[in-house]
This record gives structure tokens, sequence and C-alpha cells, in this order.
């Protein structure tokens, strides 16, 4: 059965890279533009830096690292979960869900295998150099430090497919907005600055509620030997998180009501 | 007189029937009443932080920088415009045909659109965004003269019009523009002031920025709404930035009508 479905989901890679040769110039101007735009995505802080001001205790490159690991996370995320919502919201529109779920296979393991896209893969280069030239101002990483990063990081991986899976089960609803990856986007906004600046309010929820605090702060805290008991504690709701994503999917399919096929 | 009575005739009705079709996507504006106060609330944070111990940065107090965010989320639900996406997608489709063939300059019948587009806006985003920051996170958002702010809010909503739609023309000659699109997005948003008051650039930007039109979108009717306008090093009393928005907003309209007529000789169209 696990057999089954790898085999799938590396199918599924090879067409993704296989489309992505077919459309190169396309390919190569959606990374370009998504490497651009990860070139602004620290400004705010440079130019806060830049102006001789700061977050109180938090040096440029610590602020810096923060937003690199948001931002490899990030695309990351684009390339394996991101076409689930479009894919599921044009099959809602279009009426054809009914096609995918006569697969042999489960619903949403499908739209996410099929909707796999590489053309964010410019945001993880992007993001990859900025975390390599913050680490370089960060100070000797020991390797405990390391694994507690990547431990961290890829709970952050998972609150990033719960968030999708949320949206698209929430698109079975709330029909064709296109707006909705801006709410989530707007929650994520608390992951990309050092969680002390928040009220404590804000800060648990943005760990334990909505651990948006995992996709760049806790990763990053790891790398900076800041990483405390909270952070661990808070892979628990991550992982809760992105298991909520798929039960409320799969709860959603159960709930939806076609004809035809 | 006529002829503005019957421009008027046209701007109503076709605001009208935009207002009633977006309508039915009420809730699609209504998104904004949760993003615009939760970013909100996070730029709160930031830069409550980055003045910890700060009366003022850059010239501007926590207080102005505060209201210069509400302002420009508020003024971004005024000015907000697709018409480049909606250009785009009619000359793809072949479907800007039909605006070619109708007595109407397509130009305006966007602008048309955008008011009653807008209208909803106003109702649905801008009303309950300014109330949640007045009333709950007591945001100082009384105008320095109401006079020039409106007219600085208006003179950005054309120019956002005219830019956007210039922008949407360039799918004359590329077809699949949305690369040039995005590019164009993405500038706009940082350098319009959106994002961070322009006078924390550097002043070699700065100065760029001055004869760039992306200002006169956000950041000048921001500061003409606190009252006092800086870029540069250059200081202006609010009439004359707010004349000086209404030039390039002019400048802008004939470069938008001269790349049209142009777009115009390049069109062509089968069937109707």
């Amino acid at each position: 059965m696990l057999k089954k479905y790898i085999g799938i989901y590396m199918e599924c890679i090879k067409i993704s890279i296989s489309t992505a040769l077919t459309y190169r110039l396309n390919f190569l101007l959606d990374n370009f533009i998504a490497l651009l735009s990860n070139i602004f995505f620290p400004l705010v802080t440079l130019l806060i830096y830049g102006s001789g001001a700061e977050f109180p205790n938090w040096s440029l490159y610590e602020v810096l690292l923060i937003q690199a690991v948001f931002t490899m996370s990030t695309g990351i995320a684009n390339i394996l979960f991101n076409g689930v919502l479009w894919a599921t919201m044009r099959h809602i529109i279009e009426g054809s869900l009914e096609i995918v779920l006569i697969k042999p296979v489960g619903c949403l393991f499908f739209l996410t295998a099929s909707t796999v896209d590489f053309s964010g893969a410019g945001l993880i280069l992007g993001g990859a150099v900025l975390f390599a030239v913050a680490l370089s101002h960060a100070g000797p990483v020991s390797i405990l430090m390391v694994l507690q990063f990547l431990i961290l990081f890829i709970s952050g991986v998972f609150v990033m497919m719960g968030i999708s899976f949320i949206m698209a089960a929430t698109s079975f609803k709330w029909v064709g907005n296109s707006r909705l990856p801006e709410i989530f986007d707007s929650i994520k906004y608390f992951g990309r600055y050092p969680q002390n600046i928040f009220h404590k309010a804000i800060s648990g929820f943005t760990s334990f509620i909505i651990p948006v605090a995992m996709i760049g702060y806790f990763p990053a805290a790891a790398l900076l030997g800041e990483a405390d008991g909270t952070a661990f504690i808070a892979i628990i709701p991550c992982l809760l998180f992105a298991m909520a994503g798929v039960l409320l999917f799969r709860h959603m399919i159960r709930l939806y009501e076609g004809v035809g096929g | 007189m006529n002829y503005l009575a019957k421009k008027f005739k046209v701007v109503k009705a076709v605001a009208l029937v935009t207002y009633k079709e977006w309508s039915a996507y009420r809730t699609h504006s209504m998104v904004s009443i949760f993003v615009g106060p939760v970013y909100f609330i996070v730029q709160y944070f930031i830069w409550s932080a980055v003045y910890s111990g700060r009366a003022s940065l850059n010239g501007m107090e926590l207080s102005q920088m505060l209201t210069y965010f509400g302002v420009t989320t508020l003024i971004g639900y005024l000015t907000m415009d697709f018409a480049d996406w909606n250009l785009q997608m009619l000359v793809r489709t072949g479907k800007f045909l039909t605006f070619a063939l109708r007595p109407i300059h397509h130009r305006f019948f966007a602008l048309s659109q955008k008011i009653g587009h807008r209208i909803l806006g106003f109702i649905f985003e801008f009303l309950p965004c300014l109330f949640i920051f007045v009333f709950i996170f007591k945001i100082n958002l009384r105008p320095a003269s109401y006079g020039w702010a409106i007219i600085s809010v208006a003179l950005a909503f054309l120019m956002n019009l005219y830019l956007n739609y210039t922008i949407g023309m360039t799918a004359f000659w590329l077809v699949q523009a949305t690369g040039v699109r995005r590019v164009y997005l993405l500038l706009q948003g940082i350098f319009s002031g959106g994002l961070i008051p322009l006078v924390f650039f550097p002043p070699a930007i700065q100065k760029l920025l001055l004869l760039l039109p992306f200002q006169y979108v956000s950041y000048v009717p921001a500061m003409v709404f606190i009252g006092s306008y800086t870029l540069a090093g250059v200081s202006m009393p609010i009439p004359h930035i707010v004349g000086l928005q209404a030039a390039a907003v002019a400048a802008t309209a004939l470069f938008s009508e001269y790349i049209y007529r142009l777009s115009m000789k390049r069109f062509t169209g089968v069937g109707a």
C-alpha cells in the first residue's frame, strides 16, 4: 500500500518536472520573480536596522535568520502543498471533484501529489542564500543545535501543510474565494519576527494554537542556542495542527455532494 | 453640459452594475475586516519594539507611524485596482474586441467599473476597518485637513488606475504579460510606501523615488492625511505636494492615452 503511494507520488513529481521543462521560459521567469520577491522579503528589517533602530536584544543577522528560515519553509510548502487549495477550489467550482473521488487513491493524497509545483524553487534558493549569510554572523553552531533546528524546521513544514489543508477544506464551503490565503498569510506574518516583541497572549497563540512561530522563529532560535522548553513543547500542537488539516479535509469530503461526474 | 451629463449617466450605470455584480461576492471583500486589523496588530508590536527608548525615528513619532499604517491600509481599500489584470484577460481571450467596438473609451469604462467596485470596498472594507482602528485600537484617524486628504485620496485613486491600466496595455504586445504585472506589483508594493514609510529608504533611493510615480499611490496621500510631507530631505507644504500629485496624475493620464493609441494601432480582431 505504502509502496503504491510512494510510486504514485514519484510519478507525479516526474510529471511536474516534465511540465516545468516543457514551459522552460515560464518556469525560469516564475523562479526569477520568486527570487526577486525574496530579495525584498527582509526589506523592512534591513531598513529598520539601517536607520539605526533595532528590535531590543536582537541583532540584524539574528532577525534575518528567522526570516531566512521562514522563507525556506514557505518555499518548501509552495512546492509541496500550495496547489491543493487551488486544485480543490477549481474542482468544486467546475463540479469535477467526482472524477478525483472515483480514483483508487485517497482524494487528499491525489490532490497533493498531482499539484507538486517547482515554480517556487527560487524561494528556497533565495532563502538558503539569506540563511547562509545570516548564519555566518550568528556565532558557532553545534551538531546538537543543528539537530534541534532540523526537528523544529520539519515541525514548521507540518504547520504549513496544516494551513494548506485547512484552506482547501474551507474552500468546500466558501466557494471560489481567492482571498482565502490572505487570512492565513496575515496570521503567518507573526512568525517572521522575534516572538518576544509580541504580547504574551499573542505569542501563546502563535506557539500553541496556530503555531506559526514554528515556521521561522523556533528553528532559528535553536541555531542561536536560544530554543527553550516552549519550542519543543510546541512540536505537539504543530503535529496536531497538521492532523486537524487532514481530518477537516476528510470531513468536508464526506459532506460534499455532487451529481454527474 | 450635455456631454458631461451623458458621461455621468454612463459612469452611474456601469458603476451600479459593477456594484451589483460584486455584491454577490461581498464576503470576499469582508476578508479585509480580518486581514487588515491582523496586519495592523503585527505592525503595532513591531514598531512599539523598534521605538522602545526612542521618541522619533526618521522624523516620525510612534503615534504618527501607527497612524501612517492605519491610513495606508484604509487608503488601499479606497484605491485598490485590478484594471491591469482585467485588460490583460480581455486582450488574451480576444474579448477586448467587443469593447473596442463600443462608443466609449475602454479606460473610461474601467474607471466607471472601479468606482462601483470601490463603493463596495468602502462599505465592506473601509468602514468596518475604520471603526476597528478608531474604537478598538484607538488610532487617531482625523486628517490634518479633510479637504486636502479627500483630494489626495481621489488623485491616488486615479493614479493607481492609470498606472495599472498602462501596465495592462503591455498585453497588446506580450499577450501573456503576467510576469510584467507581477514585477510591477512587487515594485509598486515596496516603493509606494505601503510596506514602510519611504523616509526609511537610503537617501539615494529616496531621491530616485521623488522622480517615480509610485509615491503618489500611497505615501503622498498618507502624508497629506498626517499633515506633513518629507522625502529625500525635501519638505513641502500640503497644497504644493497635492498640486504636484495632480500634475503627476495628469502626466500619467496623457502617457496612458499615448500608449492606448499605439495599442489600438496594433490591435487586430475578428468576429464579435
